[in-house]
């Protein structure tokens, strides 16, 4: 432990003590009265850095490595700096990344998919990493509701709570005195609180946009659909030109004081010239003009939601994009992202973060999900323009990250980059079977591109090694690695086809099943339920000899399936019970799929639909992920220390962290350190 | 409308000139100080103007008339009568101070209006920085179905067209979208048919006087964009804009300057009151 006395002041320190000590002065108090948060601490002026390179794989980084094209990072493993790291059962981002939090598994932490479900509803779904639970009374004045959550009325407002359970390893560091930093941080959504205001995070990975969702985008087009038409993650609506002119709306939040909720909307007009093949886009005080294939620059929006006495504004940011003038005008328009300047909701901790970030870089994106996968899913979007706006994603990142080096001065700085995965799981192709939708050629090309990014990652690697090599300890690592995604499994289509689910022509869970003649169900990506007696609304399955019973029936059928051609589809079922420790176990599935490269569950079977056929093709353009098997997709870890344990987890690199800073391992961790002598 | 307009270009021209004199340190004071040294400047002469066009006099009796009837209501609180009377006269007392208010109120309004107008082109908007964006809008006169002039825009060192034309037919307009290049006041130069016109444009950093709007003939846009000849009812031309950026401030950015001017301006106001010994 370092001396207090001894240690160097870091430059924020010294200026929030100067401007303590100078208001102590000015207003006749001692400053050490005022200044007297701060003891003797463990591993100060220590540095730590933590980049996440989400999605980076193992094998294409071997690869890239021994071909000379990630120099910095085969240097890292030449000096003993590399290990394979395993990864979190389900190989999901959110488990993953709450495994690193924690350091610990999601018996822990409470996370065990994207999505859960509500047992005592039997089975309705809900985003794991939050939920925004709705409010409880109120009073009705004409068409609004008041809530008044003080005694005596105590009404409850409608509150987003982060389900993610446990203790995160900053805590230990906010306690120790030692200052933490999170950019992007997954499963961080809302951000957790600071107890000794050391901590500071910008919520990743979970953060919604403006309409509470993970991104919607808007799509207007004179061929659009005469009436709106929602799609997964977007909306599609018609463009009416009279003369040169169109008018349109962009809905904006769901105005929750309504006793009737609905959406704000903003009307807009295009003005469209096909001689100058330019569009003029009048929208609120903002003249936005834009030729064919050109972004905007991020626009201001104030979205009024009316209320008793004065309304409320919130602001919001979004781009349009341009994609066609004629014959056919497109035009594309970004999720809503809650404006950073000017955040309606809470997107960092502490709150006034975000709008010190903002203040330097301006507007930025601030939903979880950054790259529009689902525009390029559902055809926005051509492969090129979906390339296009994840690179802009990834230039604003490098600007964060130059910001968060200069901001930075000790203790731990984490770093997230989100391009390696959310560009791997379209552009990732590393087979000579052809592509769910892209010639082989075109698949190798933006297979190469994905490659091009390894190689940016290994650029951001060589300036921070050249920066602080010397004296940081210096993490970069992954979540777990990729796989083609060809094949799809239908897990609920394989339990009705096995009698589990009944009747035998019931076609989702949320539907048409008939619980007292099912046993198991599938829900989320991974997971699979028993109806338990006593835990579901509806169970029937007694709890003991019986499910016990089944679930081995299950899992050994399960493992037992194989393709047209014979290839296994599922590597290992996982038991619940067997791989799960913790006071969170409860919310687990009972088992978990993990499937074996080249297969993933269905599309369908996310929510519970089900398909004729249990095995199809993959036929969209997100055709490579990581939810398959434990073993399957492990992620990297790389150091400019040596690693000395044979095998690291991501479970471990919390425990190393915060042995790092000179702070013991927690009980709570199953990990432990890395780097240990 | 017309003799309006033309008398308001006068006095343009004559408060443009004390402008460029009297606001000339705003460039180089913070956007707060300037601001609150306008306001207080500016609260002190408003206080001034009402002390010697109101009748002083007369304000005092009615404020000491308001003052024994709240007495009076203090008082006689137990008698009903007493009270509904003194109320009444309380109301009435304010109604008067608010009668003895508008001939003050009346002299004041130009000068505040010109005054605030001519602040404007300091706080309304920030320059463009070199590597900015802006659109340029000209609104052309006449109707949908007149022909279209030839409309141009000259290429100058200042900035690059990076845009434009883009016509928009159903309102006669005109855009252009520009990337700044060159620090400096600069003149954008157009050819309309026969005609050559011209728009100021201002690049730079910090506090400049930025004329967002050559207006055209319209009494309420000489008066709210004074630092440009207007375009003549004949003219092919209507009005040219160039969409500057917002300035984020609350003591001197856009709109909130007009908040902080009004606020900063009574408070003043206020405390140069008994030393001044005005009765409001």
């Amino acid at each position: 432990m370092a001396n207090n006395s001894n240690r160097k002041l870091n430059r924020r320190e010294f200026l929030t003590r100067s401007a303590i000590a100078a208001a102590g002065f000015s207003t006749g108090l001692a400053p050490r009265r005022v200044y007297a948060g701060k003891k003797g601490r463990a591993g100060a002026g220590k540095k730590v850095i933590v980049i996440g390179i989400d999605g980076m794989d193992p094998g294409l980084s071997e690869k890239m490595m021994r071909g000379g094209r990630l120099p910095n990072f085969a240097k890292l493993a030449e000096a003993g700096g590399y290990r394979v790291l395993g990864t979190s059962i389900p190989p999901q981002s959110p488990v993953a990344w709450a495994n690193f939090i924690n350091g610990a598994g999601p018996g822990s932490h409470g996370i065990f998919d994207f999505i859960h479900r509500h047992p005592e509803q039997q089975c309705v779904p809900f985003f794991a990493m939050a939920e925004t639970l709705p409010g409880e009374g109120y009073w009705e004045i004409g068409e609004h509701k008041v809530q008044l959550d003080f005694w005596p009325f105590n009404h409850k407002r409608p509150v987003t709570l982060l389900r993610r359970q446990g203790t995160p390893f900053w805590d230990y560091l906010d306690e120790a005195g030692i200052g933490s930093v999170f950019y992007n941080l997954p499963s961080n959504y809302p951000p957790s609180q600071s107890m000794y205001g050391h901590h500071r995070c910008l919520a990743g990975m979970g953060t919604t946009d403006l309409l509470g969702g993970y991104g919607t985008y808007q799509h207007y087009a004179e061929d659009g659909p005469v009436r709106t038409k929602e799609e997964g993650g977007g909306r599609r609506s018609m463009l009416f030109f009279e003369d040169d002119t169109a008018k349109a709306e962009l809905i904006g939040p769901t105005n929750v004081l309504l006793v009737n909720p609905r959406a704000a909307a903003i009307e807009f007009e295009v003005h469209r010239d096909t001689g100058a093949e330019a569009a003029v886009i009048e929208i609120q005080k903002h003249r936005i003009l834009l030729k064919e294939g050109q972004w905007s620059r991020w626009i201001k929006l104030d979205f009024e939601l009316s209320k008793p006495g004065v309304d409320k504004h919130i602001s919001g940011i979004c781009r349009f994009y341009l994609q066609e003038i004629s014959p056919n005008l497109r035009l594309y328009v970004s999720p809503i992202n809650a404006d950073p300047s000017d955040s309606a909701i809470k997107l960092t901790e502490p709150r006034k973060f975000i709008k010190k970030i903002s203040n330097r870089l301006g507007l930025f994106y601030t939903t979880g999900f950054q790259e529009d996968h689902k525009a390029l899913s559902n055809k926005v979007f051509s492969d090129e323009e979906y390339r296009v706006q994840a690179d802009y994603v990834l230039q604003e990142r490098l600007n964060l990250l130059a910001y968060a080096l200069e901001d930075y001065d000790d203790g731990l700085l984490f770093f997230y980059f989100s391009s390696t995965d959310l560009q791997a799981h379209m552009f990732w192709w590393d087979s000579d079977e052809k592509h769910p939708v892209r010639s082989t050629a075109e698949a190798k090309m933006y297979f190469n591109h994905l490659k091009g990014i390894y190689e940016k990652m290994d650029e951001v690697l060589g300036d921070i090694l050249h920066r602080y090599g010397n004296e940081a300890t210096i993490i970069a690592m992954s979540d777990h690695g990729f796989a083609n995604f060809r094949r799809q499994f239908n897990l609920n289509s394989w339990l009705r086809a096995n009698g589990y689910v009944q009747p035998g022509d019931s076609t989702a869970i949320l539907r048409d099943v008939d619980w007292s003649g099912t046993k198991a169900y599938g829900l989320g990506i991974n997971g699979l339920y028993l109806n338990l007696k006593g835990r579901e609304r509806d169970g029937i399955v007694e709890p003991g000899q019986q499910s016990e019973e089944l679930l081995e029936e299950i899992k050994a059928k399960l493992e037992a399936v194989t393709d047209t051609n014979g290839k296994q589809v599922i590597r290992k079922v996982h038991r619940a019970d067997k791989s799960y420790s913790g006071p969170a176990t409860v919310l687990a599935p009972d088992l978990v799929v993990g499937y074996c490269r080249g297969y993933r569950a269905s599309w369908a079977t996310c929510l519970g639909d089900m398909t004729e056929e249990v095995l199809l093709d993959n036929d969209s353009a997100w055709s490579a992920d990581h939810c398959a098997d434990v073993s399957e997709v492990p992620g990297v870890i790389f150091s400019n220390k040596p690693i000395t344990a044979e095998r690291a987890a991501l479970i471990d690199v919390a425990p190393s962290i915060l042995t790092e800073f000179g702070l013991r391992v927690p009980s709570s961790m199953e990990g432990r350190n890395i780097f240990a002598t | 409308m017309s003799f309006l307009a033309q008398l308001i270009i006068w006095i343009n021209i004559l408060t443009n000139n004390l402008g460029r004199l009297l606001l000339a340190p705003v460039a180089v004071l913070p956007g707060w100080l300037s601001n609150t040294i306008i306001s207080a400047v500016t609260g002190v002469a408003l206080l001034v103007i009402f002390k010697y066009t109101s009748n002083q006099r007369a304000i005092g009796r009615v404020r000491d008339n308001i003052k024994a009837h709240m007495l009076a209501l203090k008082l006689f609180k137990d008698s009903m009568s007493v009270t509904l009377q003194a109320q009444g006269q309380v109301f009435k007392g304010a109604l008067l101070l608010l009668l003895h208010a508008v001939r003050p109120m009346a002299v004041m309004i130009v000068p505040v209006a010109l005054l605030l107008s001519q602040m404007g082109l300091w706080y309304q908007s920030r320059p463009l920085m070199v590597g900015e964006d802006s659109v340029v809008a000209m609104k052309l006169n006449g109707s949908i179905e007149q022909p279209w002039p030839n409309v141009n825009i000259e290429s100058m060192p200042a900035a690059e067209v990076t845009m434009g034309p883009v016509r928009v037919l159903s309102k006669r307009e005109v855009y252009w979208k520009i990337k700044a290049r060159e620090n400096g006041y600069h003149h954008i130069m157009f050819q309309v048919a026969e005609e050559q016109v011209e728009k100021e444009l201002v690049i730079g950093k910090g506090f400049m006087r930025v004329s967002a709007k050559q207006p055209g003939w319209q009494w309420t846009d000489i008066l709210l964009y004074p630092w440009e000849k207007p375009f003549g009812p004949d003219s092919v031309v209507e009005s040219i804009s160039i969409d500057y950026p917002d300035r984020l401030s609350w003591a001197s950015g856009t709109d909130w300057w007009l908040v902080y001017f009004f606020v900063a301006s009574l408070i003043f106001a206020l405390i140069f009151k008994p030393l001044l010994k005005v009765r409001i």
